[in-house]
């Protein structure tokens, strides 16, 4: 009697500890469905939901996930993966080869998919047996595990999006840690923990989003304890954060960079002295100091120190007003620089702005709404602008699309025949050192012929309640909630 | 009276009409191509097009117009080209959220207007009128996301009297709806309180001066019964319409209240709307809140005529 009154103790006492953990983030998600799915802030939430073929440590290594090995043959043409057989999505439809299939053929044919420039190297998917898939290639594409280990390596339940048609991204069904509940726009997504998950249940019971756009409005909601959780964090709120004993604050490297693009496609910058000139006026620790107190690191190209392709011996180049005035050679220099809003992006421009006048340049700050300013840049309509982007594991995704020709996200209208070899040549090549080595020479002329100006590498910045335990930092800054626990 | 509101309705529909027409051209100009913002960093343009198509956006625009005007006749707004919702679905969600969190700020208004617009008029130039004026001066400056920010540092980080945001339905916990919906209402109703108390006051000064009101002084009736039964009421009306003006300014402010405070309202799916350039649902809302405005100094004007009835025959 008295055991089982132990057991009934003990039995409420876990019911009564059912840990929600809320997570503060900066948009609302839009679109939750991995094939549609364009917004940096859509991967939190897809991450939970959806497992994906293969995963990335914190070193950026692809580590086994859906698929527990793999296998790369006929010169980088085919991929061949072996997958767990012991996985089942949230509705209950097993994980097999067919999956996969159907999961890559969807994102590559769905109207309106963002996965298709990602995949458009592949030429098809084979269902060898249940638990081996093939991918063959038109050509070889080294960052194509790297890709899978995103939005376009996530499988969905071909028997759920079947059914759901367009509203699967309002009721998504994968197979990750936490299966989805319910969402709310504008205030909440839940998610609770998939009991079945094959590497075991998660420790927290709940996870919800909730969105706040505001930097000063998610602290504050971090400080009254009404969320656990909140990335970003302004870099204003860090040391506040990092000094109070009731939080925890990660911040670490990221994968993108951030800059000013140079429209080369007019005057005055279709000269390359030009844009070179702009390019040294600007000091990047003073950036790092003044705007980020140090949170971000000055950037020597695309490629963030601790990546792969980071280069070892490229340091951040420093400002020279001298030879920023020798290549002007006295003529004057007045250009409109484009800018989101944005309190942090006000003051890089005013920055920037106080930099370049120490040359004797004088630009002139426009700030305009982000679709505008996507629009403008689009259609070329622009002298500088300022633009990053969050990055991708593979340096590929960090460099190809910025300064190929006629590249989605070039947005100076750089062309450079030489480069455009030089980028196609390091995808197809499977050693990493090698293309690193590629990358290092197509570099040496992008930087010469200057753009675009790297100014800054982000960092993750993520703040925690003490207690939050089991959070890794992986440095595509999504956050991996599997392992988390709340004491 | 009835003849009188019939007349009111009926000459709203070329307005009504008018407005459809502007609402659509207003979205239009915003500037950013929804494509564009939608597909974002995976923009390829083979992508960009298709979407276009599907969207409906590589129509003219008046075709795109007389489309949206024939379904809105037949009360269908269309969905959200973000995930397909349908805008009614989602103003039918969001709208009584926000006219709650309205309706919450115009209570705390009116009881902080009332007696202090009869308090300012009847002490006027002593120290305690010069207090009010003040502070409803300082009302009337503050802004919104000022003081929502201030409003949760003192109450939920500070005190921790309430949550710093969310927004739980009335009848799911009235408790915590409450709770949760004070500080929006109190940050939303601070300003249209100070309005109002300055239109009272000036008003009812105006009234008290008055030949009647000097007349029921001089046959002696009491203080108290001259300023509450005759003045007043006679005094209210421009603060009625005053009233009704506000209460359309709400819908305007609860944009940035329902943001600073994180409530899934009317206002927050506007914002949201404009940022992801979902054209649906920025119509639907902006024509819905014209409507409600439209509703709003309709009830307005029939309360107007009832209050005073040398306006029925103008």
């Amino acid at each position: 009697m008295r055991k089982h009154a132990l057991l009934l103790t003990l039995a409420l006492m876990g019911a009564a500890a059912a840990q929600t953990v809320t997570v503060g983030l900066d948009a609302d998600p839009p679109r939750l469905d991995p094939a549609l799915s364009t917004a940096l802030v859509d991967r939190q939430v897809l991450n939970q939901i959806f497992d994906k073929l293969v995963d990335l440590d914190q070193n950026l290594k692809i580590v086994p996930a859906l698929a527990k090995s793999w296998k790369v043959t006929n010169g980088g043409l085919t991929y061949t993966f072996t997958l767990r057989t012991d996985v089942k999505f949230h509705d209950g439809t097993p994980f097999n080869a067919a999956a996969v299939k159907y999961t890559l053929e969807r994102n590559m044919t769905l109207e309106g998919s963002g996965r298709k420039n990602e995949l458009s190297s592949v030429k098809e998917v084979k269902v060898v047996n249940p638990s081996t898939v093939q991918i063959t290639l038109k050509q070889p594409y080294a960052p194509l595990l790297a890709v899978l280990s995103d939005r376009a390596g996530m499988i969905v339940s071909p028997t759920a999006a079947q059914k759901a048609g367009e509203n699967f991204q309002n009721a998504p069904v994968g197979a990750g840690a936490f299966e989805f509940v319910s969402r709310k726009r504008q205030d909440n997504i839940t998610l609770a923990a998939n009991p079945s998950y094959w590497d075991g249940k998660p420790k927290i019971d709940k996870l919800v989003y909730r969105p706040f756009p505001d930097g000063d409005v998610r602290a504050a909601n971090l400080l009254s304890g009404a969320v656990q959780v909140i990335t970003p964090i302004d870099p204003k709120d860090i040391s506040k954060l990092d000094k109070n004993a009731k939080f925890d604050v990660m911040n670490y490297p990221g994968l993108g960079f951030q800059g000013i693009w140079f429209n080369v496609t007019r005057a005055p910058f279709n000269s390359k002295a030009v844009r070179q000139a702009v390019a040294a006026t600007i000091d990047r620790e003073a950036v790092a100091k003044v705007v980020f107190y140090d949170t971000v690191v000055p950037a020597a190209g695309p490629f963030p120190p601790g990546t792969p392709a980071a280069s070892k011996t490229a340091q951040p180049p420093k400002a020279n007003v001298t030879f920023a005035r020798q290549k002007l050679a006295g003529k004057p220099l007045t250009f409109t620089m484009l800018t989101a809003p944005g309190s942090v992006n006000t003051q890089l421009a005013q920055l920037y702005q106080a930099m370049f006048a120490q040359a004797g340049i004088n630009a002139k700050i426009e700030q305009v709404e982000f679709g505008t300013l996507l629009d403008r840049a689009d259609r070329k309509d622009f002298d500088a602008l300022m633009l990053g982007w969050s990055g991708r594991p593979d340096p590929d995704g960090n460099i190809y699309d910025f300064f190929v020709t006629g590249g989605t996200n070039n947005q100076a209208g750089y062309s450079n025949k030489e480069v455009d070899a030089l980028l196609a040549r390091a995808r197809t090549q499977t050693n990493l050192s090698s293309r690193v080595a590629t990358y290092n020479v197509a570099l040496g002329k992008i930087r010469e012929d200057s753009p675009y100006i790297w100014v800054y590498h982000q960092s993750n910045l993520v703040a925690t309640v003490k207690g939050l335990t089991g959070l890794k930092p992986i440095p595509d800054g999504i956050v991996r909630f599997k392992d988390a626990d709340l004491k | 009276m009835l003849v009188f509101a019939l007349r009111r309705l009926l000459s709203a529909i070329p307005t009504l009409l008018i407005v459809t027409l502007v609402v659509f051209a207003m979205v239009q100009l915003l500037p950013g191509d929804p494509a564009r913002l939608l597909l974002g960093e995976e923009a390829t343009p083979q992508a960009l097009a298709e979407l276009r198509r599907s969207l409906g956006l590589d129509r003219p625009l008046p075709e795109q117009y007389l489309r949206w005007l024939f379904d809105v006749l037949h009360f269908d707004f269309g969905a959200s080209v973000r995930d397909h919702t349908s805008v009614s679905s989602l103003i039918a969600e969001k709208l009584p959220t926000t006219m709650q969190l309205a309706g919450f700020a115009m209570l705390i208004a009116m009881l902080i207007a009332l007696p202090a617009g009869i308090l300012g008029a009847l002490k006027r130039g002593s120290w305690v009128d010069q207090v009010l004026t003040l502070f409803a001066l300082s009302g009337i400056s503050l802004p919104n996301f000022f003081l929502g920010i201030l409003l949760i540092y003192v109450f939920s980080i500070r005190l921790a009297w309430v949550p710093a945001s969310g927004y739980v339905g009335f009848f799911e916990d009235p408790v915590k709806n409450l709770l949760l919906l004070v500080l929006p209402a109190i940050t939303l109703g601070v300003h249209s309180a100070a309005v109002l108390a300055r239109y009272l006051r000036g008003s009812l000064i105006e009234t008290l001066f008055q030949d009647y009101v000097r007349t029921a002084h001089a046959k002696g009736v009491s203080g108290a019964r001259v300023t509450f039964r005759h003045a007043l009421r006679n005094a209210l009306i421009p603060v009625v319409t005053a009233f009704g003006l506000q209460l359309g300014g709400l819908l305007g402010g609860a944009v940035i209240t329902e943001q600073i405070f994180s409530v899934p309202g009317f206002g927050r799916l506007l914002v949201d709307a404009v940022y992801t350039r979902d054209l649906p649902v920025i119509q639907g809302v902006v024509l819905v809140s014209a409507v409600a405005v439209f509703l709003v100094s309709f009830a307005v004007d029939l309360l107007y005529a009832a209050l005073d009835p040398r306006i029925r025959y103008q």
